[in-house]
């Protein structure tokens, strides 16, 4: 036996076993289930959180007039959901620059109780209407800051293109544990 | 130009912090602006030439000289001693430079160094890995951020507020006033040595003259001498003095207050590693005395006129690491009472601490070193090799000396006279030495005016005695108690009188004689004998022999004055 035609036997019996130990290829419905956003997924459950959220921006209200004068940017209203469990919070944008598509942003919670967790899924509730706008994974970065970095397109972009992170934010944000996806 | 990759990068934090895409300054941000740039903005070429820095430890720590003497000069943190400090130690975790070896001691530390806390880890009976190194920086401020700012632990903010508060107490408030008091009262002065020992010299000088003069031989003619050194040599120590500590006062409650205006400008950072999140304020004090620190390291030298201050972060600066401290603290920079029996122990586990601030409570102190000493059955530092410390033989015992000494203070005040040494036993006697020494300086003043500066001679007025065996003498002068009259007859008897204080209302001081006639009596004329003034002269009630005669008055004269 010549040795290539060994090895072409070798690869082919590789693969034909590695066919038959593979799992079966996900249905079309599952894999549109998963690429459809959570809040549709779960819109109750979304349209509670979004109802939570937004009863936080009173709060903030008053506070935003002050620190306006200062540089310090306006708190954005955020819902911490974790482990089963829901913190209403303040998020400080450090860093927004929407540019060829993409949005990048960077922001710090002001309070969190423990170790900051390595990663949120982030969803933009939009200030006025509760509307999802995007969601987008958020990574822990230097100094307990998290960076977004994603695609973004749409009637907003123009909007947001003139965004500073003196302005106030146009949006709130839910940010899920990873463990609490799906 | 070399890291021009590094200037880029600065360049784009300014303008994105100037156009409001990023909310922090380039300073305070630095570690998410640098991953944000590197990761996003840096071009193919930036990131050529910052591997090609990073691929070596040559040129890694050619990159690292280049930013502390270079960069940090060029850009406006100039001002800021300790920026570049704060940069390097940003950055030093970041990618790449967390894999450059040459980055190394910048992740551990800033490295300035600092008073450590004991922070006892959850359970712990008091181990050398509770005294946890702190350091902190001063940087302008952040709007977005607190005044004061955790890094490497997390904890209340007002864990962190209150000891701001008492540095701001320290600076320009009542804790200032109670560290200059106790500075006044037994803290080193800013003299050389010598002057040290003329000014005691000096003032066993005054003491040793107030004695003779009080109790000593009668100096005759030397008095006004002797007296006029006294009050020379005194008036010269109180002017000396008075005008050190006066310079030094005024010039530490300038400085302070000029740190005070700094510190609401500034963001203090305390780094403390380990992750903790702190419970209870008993690192109050550490986090006080290292934020005070921060303020007199980020200036820089022009600035510094004040020998006290100077002084006390000399030594903090050369001798901080062999300290260690605990206590809660109050914004007025008052003391509380911690737990501290396991922190005790910890210091003398821990290798290179020699000193421990605490509060002043019971259960603190030698006796509690020593106790715990024993208790580990053998000398706290036997295990490592350290530097020969004070060894005392105690009778009977046999025993060696912890190497840690223990501070207990009520107030912030008494942790900065120990850390700069200015406690001076010397000092507070001499204090206490010249305080008694003036205060009868102060009581003897009046006499020595009178020997010094006495007043004019007086006449003789008006009225004379009614009465024929009575001589009055009444003399016009304000000071009757520093005169005398003095009689010398031929036909009475010779007299010395004291002058009265003023007769009635109007009336004024006289020396009244009783006039007897005297059995050997060489005349018979009544109105033989003449009246002598004389000054008198004591001091502190003792009397000296009377002065100079400054007036001479016929006995007839002065029966007759008033009524012709």
């Amino acid at each position: 036996m010549k040795p290539e035609s060994a090895v072409e036997q070798l690869l082919r019996w590789r693969l034909a076993r590695a066919e038959a130990e593979a799992p079966h290829a996900p249905r079309g419905a599952y894999l549109l289930k998963l690429a459809r956003p959570w809040w549709e997924t779960w819109p109750e459950w979304f349209k509670l959180l979004a109802q939570r959220v937004g009863r936080i921006e009173t709060a903030y209200g008053y506070a935003m007039a002050e620190n306006s004068r200062n540089r310090s940017g306006h708190p954005v209203a955020a819902l911490v959901v974790r482990g089963g469990e829901e913190l209403e919070t303040f998020a400080r944008v450090l860093y927004i620059n929407v540019r060829d598509g993409r949005l990048r942003l960077r922001f710090q919670l002001d309070a969190l109780c423990g170790q900051p967790l390595e990663a949120f899924e982030a969803t933009f509730i939009d200030d006025k209407d509760a509307r999802p706008l995007l969601s987008a994974q958020a990574t822990l970065s230097v100094d307990s800051e998290y960076r977004i970095d994603t695609e973004f397109s749409g009637q907003l972009t123009r909007d947001w293109e003139l965004l500073k992170v003196t302005d106030k934010m146009p949006f709130r944000l839910i940010l899920r544990a990873e463990t609490d996806s799906g | 130009m070399s890291f021009v990759w590094f200037w880029t990068f600065w360049h784009w934090s300014k303008e994105s912090f100037r156009e409001g895409s990023l909310l922090r300054s380039p300073l305070h941000g630095i570690g998410g602006h640098w991953d944000e740039w590197y990761r996003h903005e840096a071009s193919e070429s930036d990131h050529e030439a910052i591997a090609k820095t990073g691929r070596s430890e040559a040129s890694q720590r050619q990159f690292i000289s280049w930013l502390l003497l270079h960069w940090a000069g060029e850009t406006e943190l100039r001002a800021n001693r300790q920026a570049h400090r704060f940069v390097l130690g940003q950055i030093a975790h970041l990618e790449p430079f967390k894999h450059w070896a040459a980055f190394e001691k910048y992740r551990a530390s800033y490295g300035i160094g600092g008073i450590s806390a004991v922070v006892l880890a959850e359970g712990s009976p008091g181990k050398p890995e509770d005294v946890r190194a702190v350091e902190a920086l001063a940087l302008t401020a952040d709007p977005t951020a607190s005044a004061i700012v955790a890094e490497g632990f997390q904890a209340d903010s007002i864990e962190l507020e209150t000891p701001r508060s008492a540095v701001a107490s320290m600076l320009g408030g009542k804790g200032l006033l109670v560290f200059l008091t106790l500075w006044l009262a037994s803290g080193k002065r800013a003299y050389p040595r010598w002057l040290e020992i003329v000014l005691s010299l000096g003032w066993v000088a005054v003491a040793g003259l107030i004695l003779y003069l009080a109790a000593g031989p009668d100096p005759g003619e030397g008095l006004i001498f002797l007296c006029g050194t006294l009050f020379a040599l005194w008036s010269g120590l109180i002017l000396v003095a008075a005008t050190q500590a006066a310079t030094q006062t005024i010039r530490a409650w300038q400085q302070g207050r000029k740190w005070c205006a700094r510190l609401e400008q500034s963001q203090v950072r305390l780094r403390m590693d380990g992750g903790l999140t702190i419970k209870g304020g008993s690192a109050g004090l550490p986090f006080c005395l290292n934020a005070l620190h921060s303020l007199y390291r980020a200036n820089s030298h022009a600035d510094r006129r004040s020998w006290l201050w100077e002084r006390l972060f000399h030594k903090l600066r050369g001798e901080s690491q062999a300290w260690a401290a605990t206590g809660s603290i109050t914004a007025e920079g008052f003391l509380k009472p911690v737990m501290l029996e396991a922190k005790l122990r910890a210091c003398l586990q821990s290798e290179g601490i020699k000193h421990v601030l605490t509060p002043r409570q019971h259960g603190g102190g030698r006796k509690a070193v020593y106790r715990l000493a024993d208790a580990r059955g053998a000398s706290p530092k036997q295990t490592a090799p350290t530097p020969p410390c004070s060894v005392k033989v105690r009778l009977g015992f046999a025993a060696e000396e912890p190497c840690l000494r223990v501070h207990p203070c009520r107030h912030v005040a008494q942790a900065l006279m120990r850390l700069g040494e200015f406690n001076s036993k010397r000092q507070l006697a001499l204090n206490f030495f010249a305080v008694a020494t003036s205060v009868a300086m102060l009581i003897a003043l009046r006499d020595l005016k009178a020997i010094l500066l006495p007043p004019p001679s007086p006449m003789v007025v008006a009225p004379s005695s009614p009465l024929p065996d009575y001589l009055w003498v009444s003399l016009d002068t304000m000071h009757p108690d520093q005169f005398l009259v003095v009689l010398e007859s031929s036909y009475w008897l010779n007299r010395r009188a004291e002058l009265s204080p003023r007769v009635g209302a109007h009336g004024p001081p006289r020396a009244e004689i009783h006039l007897q006639r005297s059995e050997a009596a060489s005349t018979t004329d009544q109105e033989d004998g003449t009246v002598w003034i004389e000054r008198r002269y004591q001091f502190l009630g003792r009397e000296f022999a009377p002065g100079r005669h400054i007036g001479r008055y016929d006995v007839s004269y002065l029966n007759r004055i008033g009524h012709e």
